[in-house]
């Protein structure tokens, strides 16, 4: 219809300036800056060891990158990140499927439990890692765990160690997130006909070879969906992290890496900080496409 | 009456609602303690906002010795709790509505024009889904600065473009299933394109915009990366960022709980309120926008 012909452009434009503004224009610069001698308010000329008389002056190739890679903060965040994501996606989608099972199996008061286990998200990061510091210094440490009580050791002084910090935040994480997962799995499980159920309880199939063979192979769109959203959150915190342990104890993640680096230097790195943020960017779009595509694949093939 | 089959299939049967009965209770409590477990951050939230810092480390689990509103008196004016409030509710509602009609144009006229130009600018903003905040913060926080926009009103019109390539890709999957023939009748009675987006489109559009909206809203009100960049330590903080900076500048001593726990409580109020009147809504926003992408 010719209607929609005259007004495609004037419409769809405010939505184009937007994306220009924030999100094309700036990762364009992302990227030029990435190999440029930035300094954030300034472009510093290595040659003359002043400013930049012109942007092309202060080009120093894949000298950010190196540097990145030879920075051992950047190392250490890289490998914590990996660490993490791999707990955290375990973790939280375990307990939300656990959790979507569950309140999907009861007959009353689903609705109330599903109310109770999704409120946390409403809640921001900070506020919550702010909680939980409290939890794992002052109730774990003192009371909980302490030689009176319980006596587990691992569980003490959760915030003051990098390998213990990395279960800390995981477990904050998986109480925050599980419930908005479970909403997901919980969508997914209706999804599937009661009709294959019915069957498999006719023909007397045990309850975990049902799960095996007909709740995991029906669940996969759903799989796909909270696997890209767990990896890609857990990769990308930043809010929980900054609460709970501010990076002290070697637990700064990738997102805080590049963040801090501008302040890990004087005058300040926006070049190194740049590229770190564009490597960032590359393992994000590997890691996510790559699962998509397997799970998406095991989709097809179930 | 001596049936042998009878009775032993009475007895299993006995057997088996007795076996299902247990298992029913025995996943009620189960899901009983998980609740606790969950709720249970809450309640040490609650009941330490109302101790001094000396009872806060001492008994953590119990009930404050005396009633008193001191503390939270004072996080309300330490956070300058009701000015951050407002600014956080107009910076949400702001972005959200440039979010919703900005997007939900955009994505009508892309689903009603299947020309190349449509396709391609469609899967630039599903592209863009990819792009992590940190890829582009700093050029984006350089270019608000360049163009006096490193405000409050900076931010709205960048939580416009960071909300927009999810709600365009939610909005197209949508309008996509909503048939033709009701906007040619608009025409037809003589309505124009605005009349028909306010009309006919939007109403239509209802239950993908509660999705959207709930989406947006959650992480734009909870947001601390954008708001600490643009408008950092200023005047115009919002309850996170004031949250974040109480925490900073009274933590130089120790963590002073007695400031964190009642400031906590009095930002995470709204919306818990908000969540409990609302609830249904938010949980079928959620589970609708995960389905469709």
């Amino acid at each position: 219809m010719n209607i929609y012909k005259k007004w495609f452009w004037p419409l769809v434009m405010p939505s184009l300036i937007l994306f220009a503004m924030v999100i094309l224009y700036p990762f364009i610069m992302g990227v030029v800056n990435s190999f440029l001698a930035w300094r954030g308010t300034y472009y510093f000329d290595p040659d003359t060891g002043t400013r930049a008389s012109s942007i092309v002056n202060s080009f120093v190739g894949f000298d950010n990158y190196k540097e990145a890679f030879k920075d051992t903060r950047f190392i250490s965040a890289l490998i914590y990140t990996v660490k993490y994501t791999l707990i955290a996606v375990v973790m939280v989608n375990v307990a939300a499927l656990a959790l979507a099972l569950m309140v999907t199996k009861i007959a009353r008061a689903s609705g109330i439990f599903r109310t109770v286990f999704f409120l946390p998200n409403m809640l921001g990061g900070l506020a919550l890692g702010f909680i939980w510091q409290f939890i794992f210094q002052i109730i774990f440490t003192d009371i909980l765990f302490s030689p009176e009580a319980l006596h587990i050791p691992f569980l003490r002084y959760m915030t003051q160690d990098s390998t213990k910090a990395l279960f800390a935040l995981a477990l904050l994480n998986t109480w925050q997130y599980a419930g908005y997962m479970m909403i997901i799995y919980v969508a997914g499980l209706n999804n599937i006909s009661k009709d294959y159920y019915e069957a498999a309880s006719i023909d007397g199939a045990p309850y975990w070879y049902t799960f095996r063979k007909i709740t995991v192979p029906m669940l996969m769109p759903s799989f796909t969906i909270v696997f890209f959203m767990t990896l890609a959150n857990s990769f990308k915190l930043l809010d929980q992290n900054v609460a709970l342990t501010d990076g002290e104890f070697g637990t700064r993640m990738l997102a805080m890496q590049i963040l801090r680096t501008i302040k890990d230097t004087s005058p300040p790195n926006y070049g190194k900080a740049q590229a770190q943020a564009v490597i960032f960017l590359i393992l994000i779009a590997v890691i996510t496409l790559t699962q998509v595509s397997i799970t998406k694949k095991k989709e097809l093939e179930m | 009456m001596n049936n042998p089959t009878l009775v032993t299939s009475s007895k299993m049967n006995g057997n088996y609602f007795l076996k299902k009965r247990i298992k029913n209770i025995l996943l009620y409590i189960v899901l009983i303690c998980i609740a606790l477990y969950t709720l249970s951050p809450l309640w040490l939230l609650l009941v330490n906002s109302f101790k001094d810092q000396s009872q806060i480390i001492t008994s953590p689990l119990g009930l404050p010795s005396s009633f008193t509103m001191d503390y939270i008196l004072n996080a309300i004016n330490e956070i300058h709790f009701f000015k951050a409030l407002g600014i956080t509710t107009a910076i949400t509602a702001l972005s959200v509505l440039v979010i919703v009609v900005v997007s939900s144009l955009a994505a009508w006229m892309m689903v009603r024009n299947k020309t190349k130009s449509s396709h391609i600018v469609f899967m630039c903003f599903v592209a863009a889904m990819l792009i992590p905040f940190q890829a582009v913060m700093y050029p984006l926080i350089q270019f608000f600065d360049d163009l006096h926009l490193k405000s409050a009103s900076g931010l709205i019109l960048m939580y416009g473009g960071f909300g927009l390539s999810m709600s365009v890709f939610l909005y197209h999957g949508f309008v996509k299933g909503v048939p033709l023939g009701v906007e040619e009748a608009a025409t037809i009675d003589g309505c124009n394109i605005f009349q028909m987006y306010i009309h006919v489109v939007m109403p239509l559009l209802k239950s993908i915009t509660v999705t959207v909206v709930v989406l947006n809203s959650m992480w734009i009100w909870n947001d601390y990366l954008l708001p600490f960049l643009v408008i950092g330590n200023s005047n115009t903080k919002t309850l996170v960022l004031e949250l974040y900076f109480a925490r900073i500048t009274a933590g130089q001593f120790g963590n002073p709980w007695q400031l964190i726990f009642p400031s906590v409580l009095i930002s995470i109020i709204p919306i818990i309120i908000v969540y409990l009147f609302l609830q249904k809504f938010i949980v079928k926003g959620i589970s609708d926008g995960a389905i469709k992408s």
